[in-house]
């Protein structure tokens, strides 16, 4: 299933080596990171909340300027030139936010067809067919003409990645895609993820706390440590999960050892969707 | 670079696909496709030269074969390579008919629901006022549960920041005034009086309407999207079902703030407006000092409480009318804007009619 070998030409849609995460004059949050993901691949960030995840992934997506550390996208160094080579280098990936994000004055069928119009010549009816597919495949159909501001909260977050989708990007970056969404629904998430990755080669990097999405999408996670200020393990969900990937792993993957019988269970439903 | 989207035909009834159908596929293929209106029958697509497909491509496809479809033309699909099968079945399944968007309301019930819109504004701050008076009696009974320091700490903002722009507006608003008399009671030798003419506008009206327009474009206003903000936060909701009440803790402190700090500014413009006055009386060639004497004479203590105690008024309702307006935003960015546009404009007229009410009633009480 998960995905092995090199690169096409070389180009890794992301590389990180030795990443400190912070704000302006605040304290690092999280030091010598290094991650890598690889086209088609589905990589988790995992930590307690509070670690520095959401801020790591405002780093990698150029909103706050590393204080030490490289950050390359498709092999190139993101703040090589900040002029118009960034701006070029942000239309390549996608970013759904924590909190949603959605733009309050349009529709959600706007907010979709939004990038659509700003960065492709399609005619506008046929980039509102790509962006009405967009919803309906996060369960969102009959939903175009609704403002955000009447949504329930899980479904502003389904609208969110429908907009990251919008361009389908060959790197998306996800802030907790499936938090606070029913089991239903998110699992339904997770396996368009996967479809998305495997047949389109999308890169995921997303940060999640679901089980369900850790043990059925996630092709390699990195687990981060308050404490250690970084990496605490990392590999695969399997080997987070066992006894060998360290104490932090053990804390965070304690319920699914208890539960063990649950995650089977729900290997087996996933694809029924 | 990477090989771009085209295609071949349409001829006999087919058109040949080839390179990579993303959403960067140029537009013009379809437009010039649709602007074909010769074609009849069938179209077959075929598929097989396609390098890439992703879901902005089928979706394309979709598009093509509703639009074209709908003119009679009915279109199929062959040779898709076996890869972008799960891609093409994906969007296949997922594609429905458009949403058809919400009736939009014709111009008579746009007006009947303004009309309807404006009566339940009115409505509502009366409603407010109402829900805002007890409060205030009630903090009168217990001084001491007030919100004093956030209180303060509003008045300093909305009076000691506000001072220098109210202090420039109503010297200049005293110069002109006097320059403009200055220049036609000249001809009669009677200039001196323009003393009194200045000063009774400024302290009876000009001053005190002067200093209310300020407060409510910088602190009406922001009173109306501080709040508005914190309704669209769900803030407002936290309030009340801590069962707390945010007509007294969020808006009374900002109404009392307003209250106290308009009589101040307002003795201040009255101040810079006689200045603005007596520049030009100096600039005339009379003394410094006649410009006052001759204001002493015929300004009595009625017409400055007269502008003191509207610029009370006026204080209490910029405040109650911003907050008010803040309160019943609704949710999302525009609410916030709509809500601080409301506020200043509702506020406006407010201060308008209410200063014409003074007029007369105070015409009739001769005070
Ligand atoms: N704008 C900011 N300025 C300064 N510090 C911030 C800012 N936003 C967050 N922080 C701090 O950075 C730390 C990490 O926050 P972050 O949002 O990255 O956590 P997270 O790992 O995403 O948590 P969660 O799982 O709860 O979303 C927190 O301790 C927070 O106090
Ligand atoms: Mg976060």
């Amino acid at each position: 299933m998960s995905w092995t070998g090199d690169p096409p030409d070389g180009a890794w849609p992301l590389e990180v080596e030795d990443l400190t995460v912070a704000y302006p004059g605040g304290p690092a949050l999280l030091e010598r990171v290094a991650l890598r993901a690889a086209p088609g691949e589905i990589l988790g960030l995992l930590g307690p909340s509070g670690c520095g995840k959401s801020t790591l992934l405002r780093h990698l997506v150029g909103l706050e300027r590393p204080r030490r550390g490289r950050i390359a996208l498709f092999g190139r160094d993101l703040w090589a030139d900040e002029g118009a080579q960034m701006d070029l280098l942000r239309r390549r990936f996608g970013m759904m936010y924590q909190g949603g994000a959605l733009f309050g004055d349009l529709t959600l069928l706007e907010n979709v067809v939004f990038p659509l119009r700003e960065f492709t010549d399609l005619p506008l009816k046929a980039a509102e067919a790509a962006a009405r597919l967009k919803l309906s495949l996060v369960g969102l159909a009959g939903f175009e003409h609704s403002q955000p501001a009447s949504l329930s909260g899980g479904m502003r977050k389904r609208a969110a990645i429908a907009r990251a989708l919008a361009l389908e990007p060959k790197l998306l970056f996800l802030d907790e895609p499936s938090a606070g969404l029913d089991p239903v629904t998110s699992a339904g998430l997770d396996q368009l993820i996967v479809t998305l990755a495997r047949n389109l080669s999308l890169a995921f990097v997303m940060v999640t706390h679901e089980l369900g999405s850790i043990m059925t999408a996630v092709d390699r996670a990195v687990l981060f440590d308050r404490e250690l200020r970084g990496v605490a393990a990392e590999g695969s969900p399997a080997f987070l999960a066992s006894e060998l990937a360290g104490p932090q792993a053990a804390a965070f993957f304690r319920r699914a050892k208890l539960d063990r019988g649950a995650q089977s269970r729900l290997k087996a439903e996933n694809g029924h969707f | 670079m990477s090989p771009t989207f085209r295609v071949q035909g349409p001829e006999a009834g087919r058109l040949s696909l080839f390179g990579p159908l993303t959403a960067q596929a140029p537009g013009r293929i379809w437009k010039a496709l649709l602007a074909r209106r010769d074609l009849r029958g069938t179209l077959t697509l075929d598929l097989g030269g396609l390098s890439a497909l992703d879901l902005n491509g089928a979706a394309q496809l979709l598009w093509l074969r509703e639009t074209l479809g709908g003119r009679g033309l009915a279109v199929s699909f062959e040779g898709l390579a076996e890869a972008y099968a799960p891609i093409w079945r994906l969007a296949e399944n997922s594609l429905g008919p458009p949403t058809p968007p919400p009736p939009q309301p014709d111009a008579i019930s746009r007006l009947g629901r303004l009309a309807t819109e404006f009566l339940a504004d009115v409505a509502a701050l009366i409603a407010f006022l109402g829900e805002l008076l007890p409060r205030l009696a009630g903090l009168a009974l217990r001084p001491w549960r007030g919100r004093w320091t956030l209180t303060l700490r509003l008045a300093q903002t909305a009076a000691v920041d506000a001072l220098p722009v109210t202090a420039l507006v109503a010297f200049l608003v005293g110069l002109i005034l006097a320059f403009q008399s200055a220049m036609f009671m000249k001809l009669f030798g009677v200039d001196i009086f323009v003393a009194d003419l200045v000063g009774l506008s400024v302290v009876r009206e000009l001053g005190t309407l002067l200093t209310a327009i300020v407060l409510t474009g910088r602190s009406g206003s922001a009173f109306s999207a501080e709040l508005a903000t914190m309704k669209t936060n769900q803030e407002i909701d936290a309030f009340l079902t801590m069962g707390l009440s945010p007509t007294r803790d969020l808006a009374l402190p900002r109404v009392l703030a307003l209250t106290a700090a308009t009589p101040l500014l307002t003795v201040l413009a009255d101040f810079a407006g006689l200045l603005g006055g007596d520049v030009v009386m100096i600039a005339l060639g009379h003394p410094a000092a006649a410009f006052w004497t001759e204001l002493s004479q015929h300004l009595d203590a009625s017409d400055v409480s007269t502008g003191l105690f509207k610029a009370i008024v006026f204080g209490f309702t910029v405040a109650a009318v911003g907050c008010q307006r803040g309160l019943a935003a609704g949710s999302g960015p525009e609410a916030v804007g709509q809500a601080a546009t409301r506020g200043v404009v509702s506020n406006i007229v407010i201060l308008a009619a209410l200063d014409s009410l003074f007029a007369v009633v105070f015409y009739v009480l001769d005070w």
